[in-house]
């Protein structure tokens, strides 16, 4: 393979994993949002905060997987504890109260991460199995990102699965369509929402332990990422999960391809196609909600 | 009769307050005044939006942004241009954006409406952050002249000095206010709520929903382009941060805080937010935390904002006081 084409592949192995990453982010956001109607502002602290966890039961336990596995169980411990005692309260109030309340959330882990982890970035180490670089086709490349394209990719399977093929998810797709029905054929409707909270956290979650890794571990991690994430979710459509993948997607090739032909403008290409799409249909690619 | 001299009396005392703050409080406070007041209004005006026409913007800062920098580069690039066109300026090229948004925006409202300016904000935040040349990314533009305050022949006061600043921030300001709060007494005004409450309704009354909503948005966005010009001229400094999303989250938190809909909740918020800004600052590092936690506090507790929480207790001693009189007459 030439050079060229062989940093054309590169940079698309590189956006896709970028793009993966996105949407493990931006899946949480947009279940809890599909689902329940509710702008999670405080998603990507979540995400951070799971992160920060990874980081500590590596320190604690010394075992990378379970720490990988613990972080995210903890982190949506506590997106089910936020639903639980303060959102729920907020539905009275519309769009509004959740906003506000969730914005504030945010900051509270912000200072919380600070409190006791430092302002410093720390590193995390990756186990032996991941580090290292694999080669395809003649070029090399790092193992631990084609490690979180496959994570990203056996989780969309698992939600597709989940969402389409079990009880539960019929239960859950029912009660976007008409809460009080559904609450009246005898179903917990509350503690539906309470589990789609929390598996939106998990997923949020699972990305900060992904991510962490690859990028430090600081406090700005939920600005950079989070922000990202949510415009994702913007220009997919709210609500839809083949709309933020195929978004995320486009938006990691778009970042790693932008830095290499416009280098520092690259950031901007994503919001200019977010404006664009939005200009032409306010609800996003493909979101029917207002 | 004795409630219009009361009022009268009142409106002196804050005139007369405001006249001798700098020389009561001294100088830092003075400073402090001028942001409460930049931000006051900079949430007046978003609050027209988001009160009076029920349109959440999560881009706000656009306006203030690009009113900061249409003052800043008028001001470095036009050599011994006068004060107040220097502040027009800032008003006119945010107004300008908002005419040039408003025919793709007014179309939608809602959660499109909001997602739109988080959009359009952003895209701005980057230009301003790359554009190095033009705006001075991160940096900024800083040092640009700030020129006197002056009427040819009669006088000329300058606005280096803090204090000076300080009178002629307040009165530009307090125009503004009085002038969106003009425009909200208006006829137009009372359309606007019904475009918040039901829009539809409006329509078949047979005034033109979406021109209403330009109307206001350029209105609203024109103020906070004075805001964001003010704020330029006092920091003597604009730079990307004030197009950032925190910049168009104060005036939503700030809002909420003092409460909805009414003119001055949103002034009594930026007056609380500054405060309790000011206060954690000095005992604390946790600026965050406070904030964080007041924002949950507020929004679970007193979801109607200081001004309701305000209206509720005169409500309940209303009823008490009338409930004692009536007994009063029983007995």
């Amino acid at each position: 393979m030439d050079p060229k084409t062989a940093m054309y592949v590169a940079q698309g192995i590189h956006g896709l994993a970028y793009g993966m990453l996105l949407f493990l982010v931006a899946s949480g956001l947009n279940i809890i949002f599909g689902m329940m109607g509710i702008l999670n502002l405080a998603h990507a602290s979540f995400f951070m905060l799971s992160a920060y966890f990874s980081y500590q039961f590596l320190s604690m336990t010394g075992n990378f997987w379970l720490a990988r596995l613990l972080a995210p169980v903890a982190t949506a411990f506590f997106g089910i504890l936020l639903e639980r005692f303060l959102l729920r309260k907020m539905h009275a109030l519309g769009h509004l109260g959740e906003l506000i309340l969730t914005v504030g959330v945010s900051l509270v882990i912000l200072a919380g991460v600070k409190i006791f982890w430092g302002t410093e970035s720390l590193p995390l180490k990756i186990p032996p199995l991941l580090t290292g670089l694999v080669s395809i086709a003649g070029m090399s490349y790092p193992v631990y990102r084609l490690f979180v394209i496959g994570l990203a990719l056996a989780v969309l399977a698992m939600m597709a699965l989940l969402l389409y093929k079990t009880r539960l998810g019929k239960i859950v797709r029912a009660a976007v369509s008409d809460a009080d029905m559904v609450n009246a054929l005898g179903i917990n409707i509350p503690l539906v929402f309470m589990f789609v909270f929390g598996v939106g956290t998990w997923l949020a979650g699972v990305a900060g332990v992904a991510i962490a890794p690859i990028l430090l571990v600081f406090p700005g991690l939920a600005d950079q990422m989070g922000m990202d994430a949510f415009v994702v979710v913007v220009t997919g459509g709210l609500g839809s999960l083949s709309g933020a993948f195929i978004v995320s997607i486009i938006f990691g090739l778009l970042s790693s391809y932008g830095v290499q032909f416009l280098s520092s403008l690259a950031p901007l290409l994503m919001f200019l196609f977010m404006a664009i799409v939005l200009a032409i249909k306010p609800t996003g690619f493909f979101g029917e909600r207002e | 009769m004795t409630n219009k001299v009361s009022k009268w009396i009142l409106w002196m005392v804050l005139l007369a307050v405001l006249a001798v703050y700098p020389k009561l409080f001294g100088i830092y406070y003075t400073n402090l005044f001028v942001t409460f007041a930049v931000f006051a209004i900079y949430s007046v005006s978003f609050n027209l939006l988001l009160g009076y026409t029920g349109l959440l913007s999560f881009g706000h800062a656009m306006f203030f942004g690009v009113g900061g920098y249409g003052t800043a580069l008028a001001l470095k690039h036009i050599h011994g241009l006068p004060l107040l066109p220097a502040v027009l300026f800032g008003l006119v090229s945010a107004a300008a954006l908002a005419l040039i948004l408003c025919p793709l925006v007014v179309r939608v409202s809602g959660t499109a409406f909001a997602m739109l300016h988080l959009a359009f904000g952003q895209l701005l935040h980057m230009l301003a952050y790359k554009l190095r040349g033009i705006t001075g990314g991160e940096d900024g533009i800083g040092g640009f002249p700030i020129p006197a305050f002056s009427i040819p022949g009669i006088v000329s006061v300058n606005m280096k000095a803090p204090e000076n600043f300080y009178y002629f921030a307040i009165v530009v300001l307090a125009i503004s206010l009085w002038i969106m709060w003009f425009f909200t007494k208006t006829p137009f005004g009372q359309i606007q709520v019904g475009v918040r409450d039901n829009a539809k309704r409006i329509d078949y009354l047979g005034f033109k929903v979406p021109q209403t909503k330009a109307v206001v948005y350029v209105v609203s966005g024109a103020f906070a382009g004075v805001a964001g010009s003010i704020y330029a001229l006092f920091q003597n400094l604009i730079s990307s941060g004030a197009l950032d999303i925190f910049t168009s989250f104060a005036p939503i938190t700030m809002t909420m805080v003092g409460g909805l809909g009414s003119f001055l909740g949103p002034v009594l918020g930026a007056a609380i937010i500054q405060m309790i800004e000011e206060l954690t600052t000095r005992f604390t590092e946790q600026v965050e935390l406070v904030v964080g936690l007041i924002l949950i506090l507020v929004i679970v507790f007193v979801p109607m904002g200081a001004v309701g929480l305000l209206q509720i207790l005169k409500q309940k001693w209303l009823v008490r006081s009338a409930f004692k009189a009536s007994l009063g007459k029983v007995s």
